[in-house]
């Protein structure tokens, strides 16, 4: 659910209810940010999909779905250093992509202000790990903010671009899934006015880091981290609140449970929040500890603000107990709930924990077992389908390497066709490389979205080098997992202009593959599985790389269209008269859709999940699944 | 019990992807903050259409900073499937409230015969070890009668402002239940809405 209108509104000092990326969207506006590119990554993504539907309302403004998050980083990159303001927004990994240019960008430097939102993922809610990207500031020395909720997110936007503009430097607005998907009233500001057009000034020999010119700019850098400090040290987003012997630093969505905690505790403590955590404020800091003889940390992840402490309290000579994670205070691993934070201070000061969870945790022991009910392909989802043909064409043999999006699903039971992955793209790669190793045949999947974010230099790799891998690309029309961006294959841009799609197809022929062919897999499981066969046979015999391409619309995007036209194809159900109860159709698809009637055993479909695909039609031996008549 | 501050209520909405989970903590939020009230919401996303279990959380009160509803803390525990109404009951106060749909979407791994479903004996009887305040409707049904099982999740919108149990007043309920959906949809999810409110007003 996008709110573009709301969004949109010239309404200073109203209130609206926002989640932080919504949040973030509404804050370009107020900051004036003239482009903005990204590649959608959970929990980052309502950010993109808000200003999809805002674009073309905003004057004189610009925004890309770009390719990926190194592209996106350099599109946002250059409009900063022609003058205006831009953003680029990504997913903690999707930072790691997007390393290389972020790295110089700090080099160089920036004439326009230019703010890099990064959304970390404790607990790996939606990606593949938790890597604290704080240290990437740190690295590159570039300015951080850390927003603790959604009113924040928008305020610190703005002190963000104040930031980069006063340094000439990028800043790094980092936020947690927390933070990102939680909602909170956000008061609306003043729209800025964005420049129609800039020119670029040249400064080659600032702009182009080659050895000499880079030479001169890391001095430079380290002298506007320096600056940098000052800031830190006298800025708002980092402030002390309330009284007591004990002290705690704490940033992010911790600084709340951290408030929440010693309210419920009833217990006194001074806090330091640090809103801007690179640099930090080493003389605030310094001061607060010679305060608090003990001063506990409360960070989610990895030990950042600990180790500055600790750094500090030694280059200052303060005798202090940093309490925190180094000690096993506090973990490392998943993100914090009031809860953790609570255990965490009472061991750190030796208090009794509340009693009343034991007693809780106790009665949760004597629960029955419930069924676990993991995130699933969806009814009507064509990867089950295209999965299904992938597994019955290889017998379950094959090595399954997969890609990151909705079809990484498949690693559950009873598709199961997910047995390698690193990150986005490296399906086609990691093929590559267990295909010169095994005597294996390597049948690698990835989505259309993520082929075009990281799958074309894979490809380009296994036909330069012969590797004698079969590629399916799930075609499903849309970046799905992410809440269904556009993409270079759908032709439609982030400015919601159409224009040519790029064919999945022909750019594998362009880049040199000799085998590829495109199916519908909803038209016939039956012709998909012939068409893997003869693609792995294909690949046997030629040893070089192959692609199919199963093109079908994602469900969720089929049902949404069939609710706004009406128009509904007839209802699929089991004839119990035909069915034998062999449950050939759950034991091998697992839809959601279908269950086994307790008393009977046999299949049902329950109408009210199914998304009338008619995959099920094919695979009961009995023939026993039957559409309606018209 | 350590819930903090007393004018806080905590809401916890749990179910499977897909049933309108997410709208109903917005709905809900929107509500609150249309009488005044501050609000947050968590929400995890990602897998929320995807089948698998959802939980959301709504806190409502002065003092609420952050959206994590902890264990023992949820004034109201809204379950709209009664397994997922088990799997978070550890969440709910000694005298808290679950407002449950009784109707059941069986998980694959029990359709695979992997696992089994409890029965409504044992899931019931689990529910009472936490607290003995649990009411329970075919909100499928409801739903249906009002004109579509997509309009379930504003059954659950009345069961919660039916049971007076938050500060959201009926009125600010019903602006923005028909503020937040397309025309079509409006007197569907007002009759949806009605059912659950009068169902539980009767039971609360």
């Amino acid at each position: 659910m996008t709110k573009s209108k709301e969004l949109l509104a010239d309404s200073v000092g109203t209130t609206h209810l926002l989640l932080a990326n919504e949040a973030i969207a509404r804050g370009t506006l107020e900051a004036g940010v003239r482009l903005v590119a990204l590649y959608p990554g959970t929990p980052s993504s309502e950010i993109g999909n808000n200003l999809f539907s805002m674009s073309p309302h905003i004057p004189d403004f610009y925004f890309e779905f770009s390719t990926n998050e190194k592209v996106a980083m350099e599109v946002a990159g250059a409009a900063a250093v022609a003058g205006v303001r831009s953003m680029m927004v990504c997913k903690g990994p999707g930072l790691n992509v997007a390393a290389d240019p972020f790295m110089s960008l700090a080099y160089v430097g920036v004439r326009g202000g230019m703010v890099i939102v990064v959304a970390d993922d404790p607990s790996m809610w939606s990606s593949q790990n938790e890597n604290d990207s704080r240290y990437y500031s740190l690295m590159a020395n570039m300015p951080m903010v850390e927003p603790a909720d959604p009113a924040e997110a928008k305020s610190m936007l703005l002190e963000a671009y104040e930031i980069s503009e006063k340094l000439e430097l990028p800043v790094v607005l980092r936020t947690t899934t927390r933070v990102n998907h939680s909602r909170a009233p956000v008061e609306f500001g003043p729209i800025r006015d964005r420049p129609k057009q800039v020119e670029f000034q040249k400064e080659p020999f600032r702009f182009v880091p080659v050895p000499a010119v880079a030479r001169t700019r890391h001095p430079w850098l380290l002298e506007q981290i320096e600056k940098a400090k000052t800031i830190s040290q006298s800025t708002d987003l980092n402030f002390t609140e309330g009284e007591g012997e004990l002290g705690i630093i704490t940033s992010g969505v911790a600084y709340n449970y951290v408030v929440e905690s010693l309210s419920i505790m009833n217990l006194d403590a001074e806090v330091l929040r640090l809103g801007m955590t690179h640099p930090v404020p080493e003389d605030m800091i310094a001061e607060f500890l010679a305060r608090h003889p003990k001063t506990i940390i409360v960070e989610e992840l990895e030990p950042f603000l600990e180790t500055h402490a600790r750094r500090i309290a030694q280059l200052r000579k303060i005798t202090v107990d940093i309490l925190g994670k180094e000690q096993g205070y506090f973990s490392r691993t998943y993100e914090y709930s009031p809860r953790i934070v609570m255990k965490g201070i009472s061991d750190a000061i030796n208090r009794n924990t509340p009693t009343e969870w034991e007693t809780i945790e106790e009665k949760v022991r004597d629960l029955p077992d419930i069924p676990p009910r993991p995130p699933l392909l969806c009814a009507g989802c064509p990867h089950r389908a295209s999965y299904y043909a992938i597994r019955t064409a290889t017998r379950g043999k094959a090595i399954y390497p997969s890609d990151i999006g909705c079809y990484t699903l498949s690693i559950a039971p009873p598709l199961e066709t997910a047995d390698i992955l690193f990150d986005m793209g490296s399906s086609i790669t990691t093929a590559c490389g267990l295909a010169r190793v095994t005597g294996q045949d390597v049948v690698a999947s990835i989505g259309d979205s993520t082929f075009f974010a990281s799958g074309l230099p894979g490809v380009a790799n296994a036909v330069y080098n012969q590797h004698p891998v079969s590629l399916v690309v799930l075609d499903n029309r849309t970046t799905a997992m992410t809440g269904h961006q556009p993409h270079p294959g759908t032709g439609l841009t982030g400015m919601q202009q159409q224009v040519e799609p790029l064919d999945i197809a022909e750019v594998c022929r362009g880049l040199g593959v000799q085998y590829v062919k495109t199916i519908r897999p909803f038209d016939s499981v039956a012709d998909m599985v012939k068409e893997v066969r003869e693609m792995v046979e294909w690949v046997r015999e030629n040893q070089a790389p192959a692609v199919l391409v199963s093109r079908e619309p994602c469900a969720l995007l089929t049902a949404a269209e069939r609710r706004r036209t009406g128009d509904y194809p007839p209802q699929y159900y089991v004839d119990p008269e035909i069915c034998n109860a062999c449950k050939r159709c759950l034991n091998r698809l697992s839809c959601p859709a279908m269950y086994q009637d307790p008393d009977t055993s046999k299949a049902v479909i329950d109408e009210t999940l199914c998304n009338l695909c008619g995959t099920c039609v094919e695979v009961c031996p009995q023939g026993a699944i039957k559409q309606k008549e018209e | 019990m350590y819930s903090g501050s007393a004018d806080i209520v905590n809401i916890v909405i749990s179910g499977v992807g897909g049933q309108g989970v997410l709208t109903l903590a917005e709905v809900m939020a929107k509500a609150a903050l249309a009488d005044g009230l501050n609000v947050r919401v968590g929400e995890i996303h990602g897998m929320a259409q995807r089948g698998g279990h959802v939980i959301c959380t709504v806190r409502i009160g002065s003092d609420v900073r952050g959206p994590i509803v902890d264990t023992g803390t949820a004034d109201i525990l809204v379950g709209f499937e009664p397994a997922e109404t088990l799997r978070e009951i550890s969440l709910i106060k000694p005298d808290g409230h679950v407002l449950m749909n009784s109707h059941v979407v069986y998980p694959v791994a029990v359709s695979m015969g992997k696992a089994e479903y409890p029965s409504e004996e044992t899931i019931d009887a689990s529910l009472r070890k936490f607290t003995e305040n649990i009411i329970k409707f075919d909100a499928m049904k409801f739903a249906k009668d009002a004109g579509s099982s997509r309009s379930m999740n504003m059954v659950m919108m009345g069961a919660v402002v039916g049971s007076s149990l938050t500060p959201i007043t009926e009125k600010s309920a019903l602006k923005i239940i028909v503020s937040s959906f397309p025309g079509r949809y409006e007197s569907m999810n007002k009759a949806a809405f009605k059912r659950g409110l009068e169902e539980v007003r009767e039971h609360i």
